[in-house]
């Protein structure tokens, strides 16, 4: 054969092949997405999406349903007969509410999209924007005795990466706490709760910013065009409308109010310093490994010496060196700078 | 309301007081407990010194000058006494192996009365694939890996790894899988078990499916010899040996150009989701305990090469002798291989023989050249001043120009030995990795994808090579 003509055929089996199997926008994933939309999903969906209305305490409609749930007003019309017949919610004047099983019912199907949440960013490196997508996926798969399984393994999660609380086995859940970030004023210090996760394009900059719940916040400027504060030190800018997806607690006492945030990657070879707080950014493996060695609150650790390239750093914790890496080193926070004597 | 109803209904509620974090507290207080006690009833005697001498040895290895050189040095020595240190024992096992025991066993096997083909297939086949491997295998095993092994027990690998992860993390790997991969130039089944260092899931499985990549022992003389045949053979004689040094040497940083771009691929696509963390310890320099490393390490590889050679290569040898000997048609099982899958191979510049070759050696890649030569006399029925070979007996040719001889009647040219360079060492790892591989991921789908991953590659290097070979 021409050696033209089988290098175009080669060319042309890749193109196919990509094409098939690209991750996310392959057809193989498309025909897999596609497949999920069954009646199932689309109770579950409409019964969370209540529970999320009784829980922020406004109305739900036929009408909320249909745009949640991206289906005509139709299909929803459809979907809220049939919860009807299976007594999962009652409709009043047009309003939609819950019955107590469909109340449990939608607790279930939270508490396996949380369970699931806790389980990617403890358990995996799957990136943090892609959690709740994969969520959505899962809440509709795993049987009760299967999530059970999965919370007793990572240790019976309490809240969710977002910050949300997973309701327990007996749909158990405890009520709203704090306040959204843009109603603080200037000068306030708070701690963040909570970060919602949909929608996505918002959470995405969220991500971006490096924010995540258990940081510290001192808000600089609060205006309607713009917020301006410190988030664990670094200063960041939010449009108010992107801000309102963060909940905080404000710290009451002023001795809770952390004024160091130096990170360990700042630490010089030949300066000791003691470590005060591992940031929520590193988590389940990396966070339990760190801490294994001895990287905890309150140690003592010095930097002594640094790769050829400068990016690896080796510590002394304990009596032993370990190197870390600077994305692990940038969440690492620590106070009390000093140089070594005999250096 | 039960007393046991009681209990339950209040830890549901202080559950949610506690909050999440309370790991995290639970191993702060025993560190902290722990570093109180440690501090009351611990003596420190003056342990500085030690301290500051390890950190004047790793300001000269770790020192962006001098430390690359020195892990230059320092490899390239462990490889050069392997090669030189094994090249006479090698002879020697040969000898006694292939040579005189092999033919007391066949006249002892003769005159007992033992059937001709009980014999062939036990002697000829499985007894000579055992014999082959040990004596190719054995020395340059029981001499790189004790040297390893002490460069390690003096502490000096760490080092390496801290020096190169640089490099490593850029592909989504971990700084230690330069040692996993150093240590697959000897053996990559070794290679796979050393990745036990890496305690990150992620970068360990990387360091395993691409440890394949490392050119290991097996597969150093196939390159060394169709090298010489027929790259050396594009230059004047007094460059000949230059030249082919440099083709295997440059196949051998192809292959670590593939195990850093795999890496890199490898992480960002299927093993992407698996959980990662990074750490390297430093551990303090010590003398390393010669004596006793040599003689455990020793100990260790032979017995690794032995329990290889028997579970892995005496079947392989088997199988050798009988697909060459059964016939269906008056034609052997090889030759209908051969003839069948020709067309094929023709497409990535290969033949049936070599591709008949690769699967019979798939237990030990040792045996490629000696297959290959055998069936290629048999299939063109090749007469040669000599050799006399018989169906299903492996050989080597007694000089370079002798397999030079033969392998051009077999039809093969210069791209030809290009092509079998790239495929030896983009393949399936031979079965002793494999089944490594296995015990070591626990996993079916991990060990499947090492094994086909390689080999799409190598076809698809192969036929590219090929195609362009034949249209400039």
């Amino acid at each position: 054969m021409n050696p033209l003509v089988s290098l175009i055929l080669f060319g042309l089996g890749i193109l196919f092949v990509m094409i098939t199997f690209f991750p996310e926008k392959g057809l193989y994933y498309k025909w897999k997405r596609a497949l999920l939309s069954t009646e199932r999903v689309l109770i579950e969906d409409a019964l969370k999406h209540l529970y999320d209305c009784e829980y922020r305490r406004v109305n739900c409609t036929l009408q909320s349903i249909a745009g949640n749930l991206n289906i005509s007003s139709d299909k929803a019309a459809e979907l809220v007969e049939r919860l009807e017949s299976l007594r999962l919610i009652t409709s009043e004047n047009g309003n939609l509410h819950l019955t107590k099983s469909g109340r449990s019912y939608a607790l279930r199907v939270i508490r396996v999209h949380r369970i699931w949440e806790k389980y990617l960013a403890d358990e995996t490196s799957i990136p943090e924007t892609d959690w709740h997508a994969q969520a959505e996926v899962m809440e509709h798969e795993l049987t009760p005795a299967q999530v059970d399984e999965l919370a007793a393994r990572i240790g019976n999660p309490v809240v969710d990466p977002h910050g949300d609380p997973i309701p327990s086995e007996d749909g158990d859940l405890p009520g709203k706490e704090g306040e959204i970030l843009t109603n603080l004023s200037e000068n306030d210090f708070a701690v963040i709760t909570h970060i919602e996760d949909e929608p996505e394009t918002v959470y995405a900059q969220i991500v971006a910013l490096g924010l995540h719940p258990g940081m510290q916040i001192h808000v600089l400027e609060n205006s309607p065009a713009r917020m301006v504060f410190e988030a664990d030190g670094d200063e960041k800018i939010l449009a108010p409308v992107i801000a309102s997806n963060i909940t905080v607690k404000r710290i009451s006492r002023t001795e809770e109010i952390r004024k160091d945030f130096k990170t360990l990657s700042s630490l010089k070879p030949g300066e000791k310093a003691e470590v005060i707080k591992i940031s929520n950014a590193l988590r389940g493996l990396q966070r339990r490994r760190l801490m294994d060695l001895g990287v905890v609150p309150g140690a003592e650790i010095s930097a002594e010496m640094e790769n050829p390239f400068g990016d690896l750093t080796a510590y002394r914790v304990k009596d032993t060196v370990i190197a870390l890496r600077k994305n692990q080193t940038d969440h690492i926070y620590i106070k009390n700078i000093e140089r070594l004597k005999n250096e | 309301m039960t007393e046991r109803d009681e209990i339950i209904a209040i830890a549901n509620r202080l559950r949610w007081e506690v909050g999440g974090n309370f790991h995290d507290a639970l191993m702060e207080s025993l560190y902290k407990e722990a570093g109180e006690i440690a501090r009351k009833t611990m003596r420190k005697k003056d342990g500085e010194f030690a301290f500051s001498l390890d950190r004047k040895i790793d300001k000269i290895v770790t020192n962006k000058w001098t430390g690359f050189p020195i892990m230059f040095i320092l490899l390239a020595l462990v490889f050069w006494i392997t090669v030189q240190g094994a090249n006479y024992p090698s002879e020697l096992l040969s000898g006694l192996l292939v040579g005189d025991l092999y033919n007391f066993l066949r006249t002892s096997f003769i005159s007992a009365g033992v059937p001709d083909w009980l014999t062939g297939l036990l002697v000829d086949g499985g007894y000579l694939a055992m014999a082959w491997v040990v004596s190719v295998m054995l020395p340059p095993m029981a001499i790189f890996f004790p040297l390893f092994t002490l460069l390690e027990d003096f502490g000096y690998l760490p080092r390496v790894a801290f020096n190169m992860d640089s490099l490593f993390r850029k592909v989504g790997a971990h700084g230690k899988q330069a040692l996993t991969m150093s240590m697959g130039f000897g053996c990559n089944a070794a290679g796979v078990v050393a990745t036990r260092i890496i305690d990150s899931p992620r970068e360990r499985l990387i360091a395993i499916i691409t440890n394949n990549f490392s050119l290991c022992n097996g597969r150093w003389p196939t390159q060394i010899l169709i090298a010489t045949i027929f790259i050396g053979g594009l230059v004047p004689a007094h460059l000949a040996g230059l030249v082919s040094a440099g083709a295997v040497v440059g196949i051998a940083i192809l292959g670590i150009v593939f195990s850093l771009v795999t890496s890199w691929f490898l992480s960002k696509t299927i093993l992407k989701g698996e959980a990662s963390t990074f750490n390297l310890e430093l551990p303090p320099y010590r003398p390393p305990r010669i004596l006793q490393t040599l003689y455990t390490s020793f100990i260790d590889r032979t017995l690794i090469v032995l329990w290889r050679a028997v579970v892995f290569a005496f079947p392989a040898g088997l199988v050798i002798w009988a697909i060459s000997n059964i016939q269906i048609n008056n034609v052997s099982l090889a030759d209908h291989f051969i003839n069948f899958t020709d067309p094929f191979a023709m497409f990535v510049g290969l033949n049936g023989i070599i591709l008949l070759a690769y699967i019979v050696a798939i237990p030990a890649n040792e045996i490629v050249i000696p297959t290959i030569l055998m069936l290629t006399v048999t299939h063109y029925g090749l007469q040669l001043s000599g050799v006399g070979v018989e169906a299903g007996v492996m050989f080597e040719a007694g000089s370079i120009d002798l397999t030079r001889q033969i392998l051009e009647a077999g039809g093969w040219t210069v791209l030809t030995g290009i092509n079998l360079m790239l495929f030896s060492l983009l393949h399936n790892p031979c079965s002793t990795t494999l089944y490594t591989i296995y015990k070591e991921t626990g996993s079916w789908k991990w060990t499947v994808i090492s094994a086909l991953m390689p080999i799409a590659m190598g076809f698809t290097v192969t036929f590219l090579v090929t195609q362009l070979w034949m249209l400039f």
